[in-house]
C-alpha cells in the first residue's frame, strides 16, 4: 500500500510539470539563452556587439555573447493574446542588465489579419525579432557590419500584419508606427519619433525573401562633444561671418533629423544547403554616416553538424558636405584659418568616431552542432578588418588600425 | 486452443514491428472544408506559416512525431525546433498544442473543425477525415 502511494506520488511529480508544459492552461512560459566565451588576439582594442560598452580582449569573457530571455504568453481567448519578454544581456551598460524586449497585446481579427499594440520588435532586419535567440540562428551572432547600423531593437506603438498563402507561397505584410528611446553607451541616448516600418516577406518552400523599410526622425541626447562642435561652428559662423560654418553645424547635428533604413534579404534551406544574405542602406540628415552594409552566409548540413562561412562588409556612402573655405579671406584675424582647419578636421573625424561609424569587414567560419534536442553548440572564428581607424571595435588605443582575430564558443538553448 | 495463442503471438510480433513501419496520415475534422491537401500545405500549418488551421502535435518522445516531420516537412526535430523558436520568441505564434497520443489527437480533431493532426493509419476511424497520407 505504502509503495503504491509513493509510486503514484512519484508519478504525479513527473506528470504535473509535464501537464504544465503541455499547455493545459492558457499561460505559456518559454525561454532562450546563450552561454558563451569570447576572446581575441589583442589587448589594444576590444571586440563587442553593437552598443556594448566593453568587449572581449585576450582573456575570454562571457559578456559579449551571453544572454537569457524569458517569455510569457497568455491566451485570453480565441482572438486575444498577451506577450511579455524580458532579456538579460550586456547592452549600453557595463554590467548584465534586464530589459523588457516586448510587451504587447495581439488581436487576431481574421485568419489573415492581426493587430498588435505595445512594445514589439522593430522589423528592420530579416532576423531582427530573433537576433538574440542564438538557437534560432545559424551563426553565433548577427554580423555587426549590418546589425550595428540600426540600434532601435524595439518599437512602442502599433502594427498590423496580414498573412496569406496562395498555393505553396506564403506572403506576409507588416506595417508599424511608433516611437523609441534607446540608451546608448557613454551615457548617451537616442530618440526616434514618427517611426513607420514596412516589412514584406514571401516564403516559398525552402526560400524566403524580404524587403524592409524604416523611416523616422532621430535625436541624439547627451553628447557633449557633438554639442561642443556644433557650438564652435556656430560661434565661428557668427564671429567670422562664415555662413558655411553655420550650415555645417546644422548638417552634422542630430536633432529631429530624418533617417531611413532600407534592406532586402533572402534565406534558403534546401537539401542541406543553407544560405542567408542581407543588403542594407542607411541614410540620415546628420553626421551619422550614410552607409551600405551587407553579408552573405553559406553552410552545408551534415546531419547534426552545420559548418558555415560568412563575409560581412560595412562601407560609408557619404557624410555631410563641408563647404567651409580652406583658408579665411585676407584681412581676417590670424587665428581664423587654423580655427576652421581644426573644425574641418573634427568634422571629418566624425566619419570614424562613435557608435556604428567607421568601415569594416569580417570573414567568419563556424560550426553549429545540434548535439541534443533544444541545445546547440557553436564555435566561430572571425577575422575582423577595420578600414581606417578602428572600425566597429571599441576602446581602441590611439592610432589602432589592425586586423583582429576573434574566437567564441557558445551553447544555445531553448526551453 | 493452440491456434489462438499462435495468432496472438503473431499479432503481438506484428504490433512490435508496427511503429517502425507505421504509415502516417494527416487528419482533420469531418466538417473541415478541405477534402485533401498537398504535403506542402500540411507543412505550412506545422511550421507556423499559416494559422488558418490549428496544428495538434504528438509528444517529442513519440516516434510518429519524428516520422511525420521528416516525411512532411523534410526536417528533423532540431530544425523544426529552431524554426519554431523564431516564431515563438517574436510573439508571432505559439508552439502547436501537444496531446498524449493518436487517440488524443483524434479526440482534439473531432472536437474542433479547425484542428489538424497526424496519426497512424491504423488508428483512423469515422471521427476524423484523412487529408493526406505520407508515402
Amino acid at each position: 500500500m505504502k509503495k503504491r502511494i509513493i509510486a503514484s506520488a512519484l508519478a504525479m511529480s513527473f506528470a504535473v510539470p509535464c501537464a504544465f508544459a503541455q499547455d493545459s492552461s492558457n499561460v505559456r512560459i518559454s525561454g532562450f539563452g546563450t552561454g558563451a566565451l569570447t576572446w581575441t588576439n589583442t589587448d589594444d582594442a576590444q571586440f563587442a556587439r553593437p552598443n556594448q560598452q566593453t568587449g572581449a580582449k585576450k582573456n575570454p569573457t562571457t559578456g559579449v555573447d551571453s544572454n537569457l530571455g524569458l517569455q510569457i504568453d497568455y491566451k485570453v481567448n480565441n482572438w486575444l493574446s498577451l506577450t511579455g519578454q524580458g532579456l538579460v544581456r550586456k547592452d549600453a551598460q557595463n554590467d548584465f542588465g534586464a530589459e523588457a524586449s516586448w510587451a504587447f497585446a495581439k488581436a487576431k481579427v481574421s485568419d489573415d489579419v492581426s493587430f498588435r499594440v505595445g512594445r514589439m520588435g522593430m522589423p528592420a532586419f530579416m532576423i531582427s525579432d530573433y537576433r538574440n535567440v542564438g538557437y534560432a540562428n545559424t551563426m553565433l551572432r548577427p554580423p555587426a557590419e549590418m546589425y550595428s547600423q540600426m540600434l532601435f531593437n524595439t518599437l512602442d506603438g502599433a502594427d498590423v500584419t496580414w498573412q496569406h498563402s496562395y498555393g505553396d507561397t506564403t506572403y506576409t505584410a507588416q506595417f508599424a508606427v511608433g516611437k523609441n528611446k534607446t540608451d546608448l553607451i557613454s551615457e548617451l541616448s537616442v530618440d526616434a519619433r514618427r517611426i513607420t516600418a514596412l516589412n514584406l516577406v514571401a516564403e516559398h518552400g525552402p526560400l524566403t525573401v524580404r524587403f524592409g523599410r524604416v523611416d523616422g526622425r532621430v535625436t541624439l541626447n547627451g553628447s557633449t562633444s557633438l554639442a561642443g562642435l556644433v557650438n564652435a561652428l556656430n560661434t565661428v559662423a557668427a564671429g567670422y561671418k562664415l555662413p558655411s560654418a553655420a550650415q555645417l553645424a546644422t548638417d552634422v547635428d542630430v536633432k529631429d533629423k530624418k533617417a531611413s533604413f532600407t534592406s532586402v534579404g533572402a534565406s534558403l534551406d534546401w537539401n542541406n544547403i543553407v544560405v542567408q544574405s542581407e543588403y542594407a542602406k542607411r541614410k540620415t540628415d546628420s553626421y551619422v554616416n550614410d552607409t551600405t552594409s551587407w553579408y552573405v552566409m553559406g553552410g552545408y548540413r551534415f546531419g547534426k553538424i552545420l559548418p558555415y562561412y560568412s563575409h560581412a562588409k560595412l562601407s560609408i556612402d557619404g557624410s555631410p558636405d563641408n563647404h567651409m573655405p580652406a583658408a579665411c579671406p585676407a584681412g581676417y584675424p590670424a587665428a581664423c584659418t587654423p580655427t576652421i582647419a581644426a573644425l574641418s578636421g573634427a568634422v571629418a573625424s566624425l566619419r570614424y568616431i562613435g557608435l556604428g561609424q567607421g568601415e569594416q569587414q569580417t570573414d567568419s567560419i563556424g560550426v553549429r552542432w545540434d548535439f541534443r534536442n533544444s541545445v546547440a553548440l557553436k564555435v566561430q572564428f572571425d577575422h575582423v578588418r577595420p578600414n581606417k581607424s578602428y572600425g566597429l571595435l571599441v576602446n581602441a588605443k590611439p592610432g589602432f588600425n589592425s586586423p583582429v582575430n576573434v574566437g567564441a564558443v557558445a551553447l544555445d538553448f531553448v526551453f | 486452443m493452440k491456434q489462438p495463442i499462435k495468432t496472438a503471438i503473431a499479432a503481438a510480433a506484428l504490433l512490435l514491428t508496427l511503429p517502425a513501419m507505421a504509415e502516417v496520415v494527416v487528419v482533420a475534422n469531418p466538417k473541415a472544408a478541405e477534402a485533401s491537401m498537398t504535403k506542402d500545405q500540411v507543412a505550412q500549418f506545422f511550421l507556423g506559416k499559416s494559422t488558418s488551421m490549428t496544428p495538434i502535435d504528438q509528444p517529442e518522445s513519440a516516434p510518429i512525431r519524428g516520422e511525420f516531420y521528416k516525411k512532411v516537412t523534410d526536417k528533423d526535430a532540431s530544425q523544426v525546433k529552431s524554426l519554431w523558436s523564431k516564431l515563438v520568441f517574436t510573439g508571432k505564434a505559439t508552439m502547436p498544442k501537444e496531446v498524449g497520443d493518436s487517440a488524443a489527437v483524434k479526440k482534439a480533431v473531432a472536437a474542433d473543425p479547425k484542428a489538424i493532426g497526424y496519426i497512424e493509419k491504423s488508428a483512423v476511424d469515422g471521427s476524423v477525415k484523412v487529408l493526406y497520407t505520407a508515402p
